[in-house]
């Protein structure tokens, strides 16, 4: 805590806080779990750029896409996206929950796929491959 | 001073669930980028980790709901296709940004980016949401996952944010009535 000193007029000092020790027990936890939730989320964003872009290159994909009429394909990307991201989740959290893997390798993997996966639903990108 | 059913919808998708993540996203990082060793006291933390948790965990769900309720109700009022031979396209949204050459790039461009892009956003703030519920603080002392935690974060907020801004200019020139 810090030592906050209060100095009024005329030079009076009063000492509000005064500084005192702490201490804090951290149990470091591996980080296994948190790479497999941002890798699951990484791939999660990667489907559904990929889905994004195939549903535009190809009539079958955009039609196999579209699980509900009203709602159109974006059903299809969305739903299929979000059940990639929850079972990658699922398998990736029993083999890393208790491991500590290198943090670096796994955001650069993690990075490419959230990139991969903006731009995947990026019009000016997904218009390219249009059928 | 009414509001029909789909304009209530839109206000709930777009302003209330919407502009309550836009909004509470500055905590979100405030509260991430100072769990720093030197400027936490032990009480301080206490308070502090217990707001983080609740915040991210409800932001992460505001997210969520936001998505669903954007392209699973009101995505279909504004996709909706008009019955052949209606001139007054007003009810029809996309339909009515197509069919004017100065507005047609609000649905070739900003919808069918806001559309899919949205999607980031409560995908990247649930991995968040985790990450602080579980480590709490030991955040404070590593570096690594507190970074990984903020970028994700900024991210989530920038795919919304894209999608919010998009959504706003797309409702302004063809609302859903």
């Amino acid at each position: 805590m810090a030592n906050i000193r209060v100095v009024r007029e005329g030079g009076e000092t009063r000492d509000e806080i005064v500084w005192q020790a702490q201490e804090l027990d951290i149990h470091e936890r591996p980080n296994g779990p948190a790479v497999a939730a941002i890798i699951s989320a990484a791939i999660g964003v990667f489907v559904l750029g990929l889905l994004t872009t195939l549903s535009e290159a190809n009539t079958d994909i955009h039609d196999f896409l579209d699980i509900k009429n009203r709602v159109g394909p974006l059903s299809g990307k969305t739903t299929f996206s979000v059940i990639v991201y929850l079972v990658a989740w699922v398998a990736l959290v029993p083999v890393l929950w208790k491991r500590t893997v290198p943090f670096a390798n796994a955001m650069l993997i993690a990075a490419v796929l959230i990139a991969l996966g903006f731009v995947g639903t990026f019009p000016k990108f997904f218009e390219l491959f249009a059928e | 001073m009414d509001l029909t059913n789909r304009e209530t919808w839109a206000a709930l998708h777009g302003i209330i669930l919407g502009g309550a993540f836009l909004l509470a996203f500055a905590g979100g990082l405030a509260g991430l980028w100072s769990l720093r060793p030197e400027w936490v006291t032990v009480q301080g933390l206490q308070e502090r980790m217990n707001r983080l948790r609740l915040g991210v965990f409800s932001m992460a769900a505001v997210a969520w709901l936001t998505v669903i309720t954007g392209t699973w109700i009101v995505y279909p009022w504004y996709r909706a296709a008009p019955p052949e031979g209606t001139e007054d396209l007003t009810d029809y949204p996309r339909s009515l940004l197509l069919s004017d050459p100065d507005t047609d790039q609000w649905h070739k461009f900003g919808m069918e980016w806001k559309e899919h892009v949205a999607w980031v956003s409560p995908i990247l703030a649930t991995a968040v949401a985790f990450i602080v519920l579980y480590y709490g603080k030991q955040l404070i002392v590593d570096k690594n996952l507190r970074y990984a935690s903020i970028t994700l974060w900024v991210l989530a907020f920038a795919a919304a944010a894209v999608a919010g801004l998009l959504g706003a200019f797309i409702t302004k020139s063809a609302p859903i009535q």
